[in-house]
């Protein structure tokens, strides 16, 4: 039964998914090793989704320890944030844009160190692949 | 019978060709991905051809592209509706000057001839290109980088004197002194402020025997080093790098199996010897550290020069020639240059470069004087290249990967390397020339106030352009595999 974003109960398949892909443990072996790999996705309102969203992904050595949705706009656990407007992420997550491109064309904007996040594209490809593959409920 | 094509061809002394007597190869250049036809295409028989040809073009609201051997892979080197300047018709090599070592050619020289016609009297030009099929005012036109690059600069450092025509018809003869707005702007100036007609070429002794080093690193730290070390040696005449997959089987990549491989670095290292002093190996290589030394091959230094004939007779005769060509070079700052590699190499699939390669060129910022062969500050620096060869049916697949590579390396702090695949707007041309730009618009206004010269590939501010209208762009779609 499809899931719907935004939920815990969404957040937490992901979590599965991604620490069920050999993928991703391969492509994300080193992410988060010496760093802090935790990830804040920023889903900025627009098109179908009327408010904005903020997920915070735990990363680290090819697995995630935790998944939820945070109230705020930024989050004291992560290294990093990836910020897009909702129509932006679908586009990604529909596998129609890649997220490398949008970083680099400046359509979606990154706070933290963008030089070790472009270094990882494969692992984040892998990420979005994992997110790809649940069956979601979107807005 | 186009009317215009008697009035062209009653001007000047070369010939003239009607789309009815185009070869196909003309329509396209090496990238595979442009196309477009020229109303007329012109292969001049000299400078006043030359002169002509843009006089007419004037008169007629022509714009006029310039064509070498169309090794680039973008918007050069066609023409849409336009007269197509074939260059390779002025291929004579003028005179050469023993005792200032230097030579007079035709833009439309190919090197490879100039290198044997030279061979007796053992002078070569200090930098040549790995392909020695393209002509000089082509590469010229670009900067030109080889083997050679780390010591020398580009193929442009080591130009004397040019013959320039201009976008207005007037033949300049300009130099380091005279007329130097001009010679900067057309070495590495894409043909945008004039037709290069004739070069004096410095040339250097060679001795008449190379012997190579074939070293192999596994790990790119530890071939940086070395390639650093070899660059600050003063030892060696060449150095050519690469990156070498092994491939290792498929991984899923966005959930697509896809082949994937480990990356070697595998390093060539050249010294020119006298057979009579042969050099020793252990000094050479004295403080380099390869995961293994392979192999060490002596032979003449012509046949040095020409290494990469066979390599590309082979391409050709495999069918990847014809495929489309997306280079993607650039020159990255070195200490941006290991991350850029590392996060590019690993999802890059070995199989799309069958009839191609990946490139690592160790080079020196402060060897170029070029003022438009732009390239990252700093001493030391590495040329980056995947140099893919892609059957166009899967182009379109390939094309995001390689235009975030390219925007990867620039966003790295690297410079493009400008005969490969890019297609960018006016914001990319101004980021790319930097400091560099408002000057080069300046020379274009001056020498090519009407903007007739290859257009269609720099996108000039619209300020700068005349009354001539801008063509519209090839559709970017390749032609066949």
């Amino acid at each position: 039964m499809a899931l719907e974003f935004g939920t815990p109960e969404w957040a937490q398949a992901l979590v599965q998914a991604i620490n069920a892909s050999s993928e991703y443990r391969n492509s994300g072996s080193a992410w988060g090793v010496g760093f802090n790999g935790n990830v804040l996705f920023a889903f900025e309102a627009g098109g179908a989704l009327t408010k904005p969203l903020y997920l915070l992904l735990r990363l680290q050595g090819g697995r995630s320890s935790g998944a939820e949705f945070v109230p705020g706009p930024s989050h004291p656990d992560a290294g990093f944030t990836l910020r897009a407007p909702y129509p932006l992420w679908r586009e990604i997550l529909g596998g129609k844009t890649l997220a490398a491109t949008a970083i680099l064309m400046g359509r979606m904007k990154v706070e933290g160190n963008t030089v070790a996040l472009l270094k990882y594209a494969g692992a984040h490809r892998s990420l979005v692949h994992c997110v790809s593959s649940l069956d979601t409920r979107y807005p | 019978m186009d009317r215009l094509y008697q009035l062209l061809q009653s001007r000047i002394e070369g010939q003239v060709l009607t789309p009815d007597e185009f070869h196909p190869a003309i329509l396209t250049n090496f990238g595979n991905l442009f196309h477009g036809a020229p109303r007329l295409s012109v292969s001049p028989a000299g400078a006043a051809d030359v002169i002509a040809t843009i006089a007419f073009a004037r008169e007629q609201g022509l714009t006029v592209s310039t064509r070498g051997a169309g090794h680039s892979q973008s918007r050069l080197a066609i023409s849409d509706g336009g007269i197509l300047l074939s260059m390779g018709s002025m291929r004579r090599v003028l005179s050469v000057d023993r005792a200032a070592s230097t030579v007079d050619v035709e833009a439309g020289v190919v090197w490879r001839d100039l290198v044997r016609h030279l061979e007796p009297d053992r002078l070569v030009p200090p930098v040549l290109t790995n392909n020695l099929g393209v002509t000089v005012g082509g590469t010229l036109s670009i900067a030109g980088i080889g083997v050679a690059s780390f010591r020398y600069g580009t193929q442009g450092d080591n130009v004397r004197e040019l013959d320039v025509v201009t976008g207005t018809g007037e033949l300049v003869t300009c130099d380091r002194k005279r007329n130097a707005d001009l010679f900067w702007g057309a070495l590495a100036g894409l043909g945008q402020v004039g037709v290069i007609t004739r070069a004096r070429l410095d040339l250097r002794k060679f001795k008449p025997m190379t012997r190579t080093y074939f070293l192999l690193y596994r790990d790119l730290p530890s071939f940086l080093d070395d390639a650093k070390r070899a660059m600050d040696g003063g030892r060696f005449d060449a150095i050519e790098s690469w990156g070498s997959p092994c491939p290792q089987g498929l991984k899923p990549v966005a959930g697509r199996m896809q082949p994937f491989a480990r990356w070697f670095y595998p390093v060539h290292l050249t010294v020119e010897f006298d057979p009579a002093h042969p050099p020793d190996d252990e000094e050479v290589l004295r403080g380099l550290h390869p995961f293994e030394r392979l192999y060490v091959d002596d032979v003449p230094s012509v046949e040095f020069f020409e290494r990469m004939i066979p390599v590309f007779d082979l391409w050709k005769r495999g069918g990847t020639w014809q495929h489309v060509h997306a280079w993607i070079e650039a020159v990255l700052p070195w200490e941006r240059a290991a991350d850029v590699v590392e996060s590019v190499l690993p999802d890059l699939p070995p199989s799309i470069l069958v009839g191609g390669h990946v490139l690592l060129w160790p080079a020196k910022g402060n060897s170029s004087q070029s003022r438009l062969f732009m390239r990252p500050p700093g001493e030391d620096l590495l040329g980056f290249g995947v140099l893919p060869a892609v059957p166009s049916r899967y182009w379109e697949t390939a094309r995001p990967m390689l235009e975030n590579l390219g925007r990867l390396t620039e966003v790295m702090g690297g410079k493009r390397y400008l005969s490969g695949y890019l297609d960018w707007p006016e914001e990319r041309w101004r980021e790319h020339f930097g400091d560099q730009w408002t000057p080069f618009c300046a020379l274009k206004r001056r020498y090519d106030p009407a903007s007739i010269l290859n257009p269609g590939f720099v996108v000039f501010p619209s300020s700068t352009a005349g009354s001539t209208p801008r063509p519209a762009p090839a559709a970017a779609a390749p032609a066949r595999d």
